[in-house]
């Protein structure tokens, strides 16, 4: 093992070279601009390739046809980045083509603030293209280590399912020094239960099959398979077609080799769920951080509070919120996010409430401030807003 | 010269489009009498006079009326990419290739000129080892006929009902071609695909070019350009059009002329961009590491 101090940015990075990613393609843009800087020292190292995009949809493209090639690739970006990538997602998502991409999430709309943590993509990371018709597999990181582990999952989970894998951070996570334990051989990496698969080929021309299997080789070109590879909807012979019988086969596909798996993708963490929690806080990405304190401290006074934090945020994990009671989500935003999917899954009885801010974390007190409000049955504010509309 | 004798040699049509076309591709999606299967038969014509097979090629293709004749026609290994955006994949494909494995793409005028331009110079720019094949039809006609970047002055379209008087890249002194020389290309070339074997010859050199090759191929559309534009369906007098519009010089005067012919080559005179990557590469891990 090797122990280091160091950033979310150095830790994805390594996580990706570990994973065996092998091409990078990125524009600069902050907070996630570090993570193109030390992929362009490292990758040469390992004999990879960086490449200093255009732009970001560039870069998105430029890694699929690395992925279409055999490379693991991947992306980071932010969000003003992050809107660039509908395009290439969506060519990933339909081509079925593994690639990983990292949003380092800082304050918006737009540029917003550069170097301050927002929680703005949730719902965008899940509806990244246009046309619906897909499920997609999104990882959300509450630290450096966390960073590190959740990308080597993600290049996993992208080659087993054929699809582009989204680790959604925030300022803080990437920014953030932290320690940071990097495994050294084969028996250590497994050893912190980090998985990987090598890329494999698919013998082709077929396309894949009508089916919700998943670990199908992924189309790559250049080994004389007769492969096509298309955004449009296939046949199982690759080609496109108008055909809806087609079409509504592909879609199915899309959608269930995700959702029929669920096993390999749901992740999360609990606090005293078993110990009769009456308000549940949730929380992802860094202010579970705050969360976690903030439920603690309420335990220690005697209010009965839990805390939730998915860690793998889409397909969404609607089980976790199975308990009646009063949620509170806890968000870097000021709209309530994450707050309309657990009033959706949420057990029937419960209420939702939301807390949000944004460029920078809740403090402990505060968050238990809200919860002895909600506890006595007051309506939450927040800084300068009356109630907490959402 | 009779035209049509000149490009509808069936027979030899046939013997390229079986050799490297997948069988329910062919003829493909093209209207009736359109300048498409002319333009793709040239590019089979320049692989199959380069001695090149099935696993030689890598193929891709964009949008419009060019991705759907040629997506997914080649036998061997073919991708078909987001609109304008082929050439950023095709880029990060190059890194993943084989050197020797010859990436050809066939794309439209809007596709190449217009929302995959900035990705085109950057290619250029980089000299990507990869030829981009511009099926050129004089504006967006798998939308019902609109102007573009290459469309005449003054040609009556579907969006340009007054006739099209915005500044294009052929015209009034600029030329598209032009503009991907300054940016690093190292073979251009121009051509309409009425013209007997002078674009296959300029296709095998751009195909043979260890770097970013364009050769743009105009075309005629008849049921969207000729009908708009030319007033007419009729192939022969579409044909005629072309004819008289084009000039055997690639330096004459473009105001009223498709001018045609090898605009730029500098074949070997700039390091291709993935032998560069790998070089570099290679230089760094020999050097140890930088940490």
């Amino acid at each position: 093992m090797k122990r280091t101090f160091d950033t979310g940015n150095a830790a994805i990075t390594e996580g990706a070279i570990l994973a065996g990613c092998r091409l990078f393609s990125g524009y600069p843009i902050t907070p996630a601009t570090e993570i193109a800087e030390n992929m362009s020292r490292r990758l040469p190292q390992v004999g990879g390739f960086y490449l200093q995009a255009e732009d970001e949809n560039a870069a998105l493209h430029i890694c699929n046809g690395g992925s279409i090639g055999g490379l693991k690739a991947m992306t980071a970006t932010s969000g003003p980045g992050f809107i660039l990538f509908a395009d290439p997602f969506g060519w990933a998502v339909s081509s079925e083509i593994p690639v990983v991409i990292v949003n380092s999430q800082r304050v918006g709309p737009v540029s917003g603030i550069t170097g301050a943590p927002g929680q703005g993509e949730f719902y965008f990371s899940r509806y990244l293209t246009h046309g619906g018709n897909y499920e997609t597999i999104v990882l959300a990181p509450n630290s450096v280590q966390e960073a590190f582990c959740l990308t080597v999952r993600a290049f996993y989970l992208a080659e087993r399912f054929r699809t582009p894998v989204t680790v959604l951070a925030d300022q803080m996570v990437t920014d953030g020094w932290e320690t940071l334990i990097i495994p050294e051989t084969d028996e250590e990496f497994r050893g912190m239960g980090l998985e990987s698969v090598p890329r494999r080929i698919h013998p082709g021309p077929e396309f894949y099959p009508a089916s919700d299997a998943i670990d199908i080789p992924p189309v790559v070109l250049g080994h004389n398979t007769g492969a096509a590879c298309s955004d449009w909807t296939p046949t199982d012979r690759g080609h496109d077609t108008e055909d809806v019988t087609w079409q509504h086969k592909h879609a199915w596909r899309l959608i269930h080799k995700i959702r029929n798996h669920r096993e390999l993708i749901d992740e999360s963490e609990t606090w005293f769920l078993e110990d009769d929690p009456e308000i549940i806080l949730v929380a992802y990405g860094t202010p579970s951080r705050v969360v976690q304190s903030a439920v603690r401290a309420a335990r220690k006074e005697g209010l009965k509070v839990g805390g939730i934090r998915p860690i793998s945020l889409w397909p969404f994990q609607d089980a976790l919120f199975s308990r009646k009671a009063s949620y509170l989500t806890v968000e870097l935003n000021w709209d309530g996010q994450l707050v309309r999917e657990v009033q959706r899954a949420a057990a029937p009885g419960s209420s939702v409430h939301f807390w949000g801010r944004c460029g920078e974390l809740p403090s402990v007190r505060e968050l238990l401030a809200a919860v002895r409000r909600l506890k006595e049955g007051k309506a939450l504010e927040r800084d300068g807003w009356r109630t907490e509309a959402w | 010269m009779n035209g049509m004798a000149g490009v509808l040699r069936r027979g030899e049509m046939r013997d390229v489009m079986e050799k490297y076309v997948r069988p329910e591709k062919n003829p493909g999606t093209a209207c009736s009498g359109c300048g498409l299967r002319l333009a793709h038969r040239k590019v089979l014509e320049a692989i199959d006079e380069l001695g090149l097979g099935l696993g030689d090629v890598v193929w891709g293709t964009g949008i419009g009326c060019s991705g759907r004749q040629t997506f997914v026609t080649w036998k061997g290994d073919t991708f078909a990419g987001t609109h304008g955006r082929v050439y950023a994949m095709a880029t990060g494909l190059r890194l993943a290739l084989p050197p020797e494995k010859r990436l050809i793409l066939t794309v439209g005028d809007g596709d190449a000129f217009t929302i995959g331009f900035l990705h085109l110079l950057n290619c250029a720019r980089r000299n990507v080892d990869m030829t981009v094949v511009v099926f050129d039809n004089l504006g967006y006609q798998s939308t019902g006929g609109q102007y573009g970047v290459t469309t005449p002055l003054g040609s009556r379209t579907d969006s340009s009902p007054y006739g099209a008087w915005e500044p294009n890249w052929t015209q009034g002194g600029f030329d598209v071609l032009r503009i991907l020389k300054e940016a690093g290309a190292t073979f251009l070339a121009r051509h309409t695909v009425l013209q007997g074997h002078e674009p296959v010859e300029s296709l095998k050199r751009a195909i043979r070019n260890r770097g970013l090759s364009l050769v743009q191929l105009i075309y005629p559309c008849v049921t969207h350009y000729g009908a708009q534009a030319l007033g007419t369906r009729d192939l022969a007098k579409i044909y005629d059009w072309f004819r008289d519009r084009t000039v055997e010089s690639i330096d004459a005067d473009s105001s009223d002329s498709f001018t045609t012919g090898i605009f730029h080559d500098a074949v070997g005179s700039r390091p291709e961009f993935a032998a560069s990557m790998r070089e570099f590469v290679a230089s760094v891990q020999k050097e140890g590491n930088h940490g």
